[in-house]
Formats: C-alpha cells, sequence, structure tokens
C-alpha cells in the first residue's frame, strides 16, 4: 500500500509530500524525502521493550515496572530535570509542561542549544520572519549564513529557495540569487553566486560592517573585516538593496559561536535595516521537526520557550541558569527525565559526567549514547511512523503528522499521561 | 599544534543519528577535517590517527584531508566525540561553546574508540544487546 502526502519527521523542513510504501505494517520504500528523511522512515534496530540497569548489564522489565520506576525517581527528586522533547508531537509536550509543573522541576528543551540564542534576540528586538511559501513565490535574494541546508535540511533548496519554482518570479533558477556565508566552504557554499568565507567568530563584525554600508557609512569600513574584503562586502550589501525580496536564513554557525545572541541580534537589526530599502526578512534554520513544537507548547502554557523551572511553584525562566546544560554542569539536578532526545551524544563532557552520577528514565524508541546512562529507558513508537500528532515547521505552521504503521508501541504521549496520573494520585494524597 | 576546532552537522551524522551505535555513526563523528598545509606540519597522512586536547579532556580523531577548511581550523561533525573536549560553560545564554574551540592537537598512535567506550570513561553503562 502506498500511502500519499506523509509528513517527514525528521527536521524542521516538516516536508509534506513524501510517499511511503507499507507492506505487513513495515515501511519498505520511500519516495520524495531526502536521505535523512528517508533513513529515519526505514529506521530499525528499535529497542524491544524496556530496560533496566542490573549493575554492569541489562535486563528486560515491564512497561508497568518501568513506567513505576520513572514515577518514583520523579517523585523522589529534589530538583529533576525533564529534558528533550523536540523529537515528540506537541500533544506529548504538553503533558511534560504539566508534569514538570506537579513535581516542580526545571523543563528544558533541545532548544537551549541549537536556537536558544536566536530566541534571546528575538526577544529583544523581534522577529521580522514569514512563512517558507511566502520565500519560494517572492524571494529573489537568499542569504544562508552559518548553515548548510544541504547536509542539514537537504529540501529546503529544493522546496523553497534555490531549485524552487516561485509564482512571482519568472525564471526562478536564474532571477534568484544565494549567497553563502559561512567559515568554512560547505556544500551549499559550492551551489551558491556569492560565497563569503569568514574567519571563524567574525560574524559579529561582519555584520556589523554591513550593517554600517546599509547605512551608508562607507568610509568607515576597513579593507578587510574578519577576513572578508571591504569590495565584496559593499557588493553583498548592494545586492541586498536591490533585491525585491530578500530572505535572510541562519544556523548554529552564529548560535553557537562567541557572541551568541547578539550575533543574532545584530543580524536581525541589519534585516530591520535592510527595510528601508527593501522588504527583507530574517527566519532561523530549525533543526529537528519539531522544535519549534516545544517553543509553541511551552509558550503557550508557561509564557517562556525553553528554560523553565518551577521550582518556586511558579514559571520562571532565566537563561543560563535554568537551561539543561547549566543545571547538569552545576550537577544541581538529582534525577532526569529524558525524552526523545540523546544528550550524551550532545552535550558537553562535564554535563554528562553528573548524567552518570543521578537516576536516569530516558522514553525514547531507539538505544542511543544516553541509554548508557539510563535506569530505564521505555522504548516508544516514532511519531510520523507508527504514532500521529502535531508538529511545528520551522517558520511555525503547524501540520499534523501521520502515522502510517501500527507496530503496537504505545506513544510518547500515552507513556508519559500514564505517569502524570500517577503522580497526580499521589501528590493529591 | 594550537587549532581552532568548529562542529557542525553533516549529512551522514544526520543520516545515523539514529543508529548512534553503528559503526558508520562512530566513522563520522570522529573525523576531523584538516587543511593539507596543516597535516604535512603535523606531519600525517589522510586516515591517520591524532590526538585532539579541548578544555575538558582529550580525544582521538581520525584525520581527513579538506580543502572546505582554512589552515588553522578544524572540523568536526557534531557528536560524542566533539563533545568528549567540550566544556559545560555557557556565558550565561543556556548554550555552550559548541565552535570555535582552541584546541591541542597532535600525531598519535592510540586507537580511536567506540562511542560506548567513550561512554564508559565518562561513567555509563553499554548496552551491546
Ligand atoms: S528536508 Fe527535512 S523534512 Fe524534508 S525530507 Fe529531508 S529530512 Fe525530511
Amino acid at each position: 500500500m502506498i500511502v500519499k502526502d506523509v509528513v517527514c519527521p525528521f527536521c524542521g523542513c516538516l516536508c509534506d509530500d513524501v510517499e511511503v510504501t507499507v507492506e505487513d505494517d513495515r515501511v519498505v520504500a520511500v519516495d520524495n524525502a531526502c536521505t535523512l528523511g528517508t533513513s529515519k522512515f526505514l529506521g530499525d534496530h528499535r529497542l524491544p521493550g524496556p530496560i533496566r540497569r542490573d549493575g554492569n548489564g541489562w535486563k528486560d522489565i515491564s512497561y508497568d515496572e518501568a513506567i513505576r520506576y520513572a514515577v518514583d525517581m520523579l517523585l523522589d527528586a529534589e530538583r529533576p530535570l525533564l529534558y528533550g522533547w523536540s523529537s515528540t508531537h506537541g500533544e506529548a509536550q504538553c503533558v511534560g509542561v504539566h508534569m514538570a509543573e506537579l513535581v516542580r522541576g526545571v523543563i528544558d528543551n533541545t532548544t537551549s542549544v541549537c536556537h536558544g540564542p536566536s530566541i534571546l534576540a528575538i526577544q529583544e528586538v523581534g522577529h521580522p520572519g514569514c512563512t517558507l511559501g511566502v520565500v519560494k513565490n517572492r524571494a529573489d535574494l537568499i542569504i544562508y549564513w552559518g548553515c548548510n541546508p544541504i547536509d542539514a535540511h537537504p529540501r529546503h533548496l529544493s522546496r523553497y529557495t534555490r531549485y524552487a519554482d516561485g509564482f512571482f518570479l519568472e525564471n526562478a533558477f536564474r532571477d534568484r540569487t544565494v549567497i553563502v556565508v559561512d567559515v568554512r566552504k560547505t556544500e551549499t557554499a559550492n551551489i551558491a553566486d556569492e560565497f563569503v568565507q569568514i574567519r571563524p567568530g567574525g560574524d559579529y563584525a561582519v555584520l556589523s560592517a554591513l550593517r554600517a554600508i546599509v547605512r551608508g557609512k562607507t568610509d568607515t569600513i576597513p579593507r578587510s573585516v574578519s577576513g572578508v574584503p571591504r569590495e565584496q562586502l559593499l557588493r553583498i550589501a548592494r545586492r541586498c538593496k536591490e533585491a525585491k525580496f530578500g530572505a535572510f536564513y541562519f544556523g548554529q554557525g552564529i548560535t553557537m559561536t562567541r557572541g551568541k545572541y547578539k550575533n543574532v541580534r545584530n543580524a536581525i537589526e541589519l534585516v530591520d535595516e535592510l527595510n528601508r530599502h527593501t522588504k527583507f526578512t530574517i527566519s532561523a534554520m530549525r533543526g529537528h521537526y519539531n522544535v519549534y513544537g516545544s517553543n509553541e507548547v511551552n509558550t503557550w502554557m508557561t509564557g517562556y520557550p525553553f528554560g523553565i523551572d518551577f521550582a518556586r511553584g511558579i514559571a520562571f525562566y532565566n537563561p543560563g541558569e535554568t537551561t539543561a546544560i547549566d543545571v547538569l554542569a552545576r550537577r544541581e539536578c538529582d534525577a532526569c527525565l529524558i525524552v526523545a532526545s540523546d544528550p550524551a551524544a550532545h552535550f558537553p563532557r562535564p554535563c554528562v559526567e553528573h548524567l552518570a552520577e543521578i537516576p536516569v528514565v530516558q522514553i525514547d524508541p531507539y538505544a542511543n549514547a544516553t541509554t548508557a546512562f539510563c535506569n530505564v529507558q521505555i522504548p516508544v513508537a516514532v511519531t510520523g511512523i507508527d504514532a500521529a500528532g502535531t508538529a511545528y515547521r520551522m517558520d511555525g505552521v503547524p501540520l499534523r503528522i501521520r502515522k502510517v504503521i501500527e507496530s503496537g508501541y504505545p506513544s510518547d504521549e500515552e507513556i508519559l499521561s500514564r505517569m502524570y496520573a500517577m503522580i497526580q494520585e499521589v501528590r493529591s494524597e | 599544534m594550537k587549532f581552532l576546532m568548529i562542529t557542525g552537522r553533516t549529512v551522514n551524522q544526520g543520516a545515523y543519528v539514529e543508529r548512534k551505535l553503528s559503526a558508520q555513526y562512530a566513522d563520522e563523528t570522529s573525523t576531523c577535517f584538516m587543511h593539507q598545509f596543516d597535516m604535512m606540519d603535523l606531519g600525517i597522512t589522510d586516515r591517520e590517527r591524532v590526538q585532539v586536547t579541548g578544555p575538558c579532556g582529550t580525544v582521538v580523531l581520525v584525520i581527513a584531508a579538506s580543502e572546505d577548511v582554512n589552515p588553522g581550523t578544524v572540523f568536526v561533525p557534531y557528536g560524542p566525540y566533539a563533545n568528549h573536549i567540550i566544556g559545560g560553560h555557557t556565558h550565561s545564554t543556556g548554550m555552550p561553546d559548541f565552535k570555535s574551540i582552541e584546541v591541542e592537537i597532535e600525531a598519535t598512535t592510540e586507537q580511536r574508540k567506540g562511542v560506548y567506550e567513550l561512554m564508559e570513561e565518562l561513567g555509563g553503562v553499554a548496552y551491546d544487546r
């Protein structure tokens, strides 16, 4: 059976034109998705059932036992951390926030280690953004700054920019200019009309120089700024001003490097400046397929997008203090529930060392690096394959993620709801 | 020799991201892309191993020659190997320094470890069933 219009649950593009061939409740072929999406749909090696650490080995346990363990862990903890959330559906994220409030824990999602700084910048100066459809149909200038869509969001180029048709562009491929700014010559740089290579850590200076040029302060620009020649800066600024509609996409190249949110703020203010001359928008290339959703869900429930601390009984937000990396690096949390994420592979060493010292429960379909630090792991269905739910695309558009096969695994939402009900029961006694 | 290490996503790292225990994921995330001039200075050739020391530790990586990084800079895909040497300080932003990290690199004959060996070094227990 071929299922059409399936949404790919891998990256923030949430491509919704994927075709999946299903035989005997197994995905056997995938059309239209990129390598990343295809390998996710065809993924095997699921953890067969819940496991519990037993000395230096592992033993199988039942779902009931596993859920009981997780509940007791959260109830016993004084400062639990509930982390992950970006690769699951909004309904599960919702239960997570309720649960964090009830156990007075810290809840954080992967935003803090991808576009957390972008959100901090947006909170300072706003977000002149737009949906992907607007860019596809109108933008005649695209800037990819510190991001590498060919490797991280492969179909962003074919669905919305370089290789996409545009309603208001006669010959989109010819009429659209693509500029790539990065510290290394990425695959995406190879298909750009112009590549700007800056020295690592030089983003802030280059953005400031461009702002100065757009403002007409050309004389103040030295011969080169962080490795970028003056002539190139002048040309880029001119191209931006002459564009009818520009779209600036940025990635972790500027959020993870020195300056962090100040880099993003500078980029937003450059776009602000350009809007005095033409139409220009800016948006983050969000990684995990529903990381945007975790920000939405957290915001509508608590007022804050990530890093929320319920220790005081109310929502408290202070990135740098209430974010997962800091809570772990300060060795502050005394238990950790991880949902749909793999911090042991993606967090700096001191954080992982602390995970080894506290009880950890992970809810995830696959054994991963974090499994090594788990006391219990509970396998669940993969949203978009054997569970349905809501996810938000990188431009904030919510989409219904479909279920294409029946696997028998419970969804994240089911496991979390059972845990929540049990915690509620104890807390109301 | 001192280098600036940057980390980032690659398509292979992404394709194996749900298969963290596969050999391909380990191979991809333990690759250190370096400019050939720097390799000559260090006296190493393609696929040889280096010891990389960062703010929080040391890890063995495998060198791949690349013209896409500038001399003085190395690129390592996101993953457990790069994170093995990265520190947890976030300058009050919640975000650690994943890019532009100063590291010391030298040739080595030591073996590269597997993902679970790294995890065991940090206090984890391998799940290898
Ligand atoms: S670009 Fe992203 S959403 Fe689209 S198919 Fe590839 S991984 Fe899936």
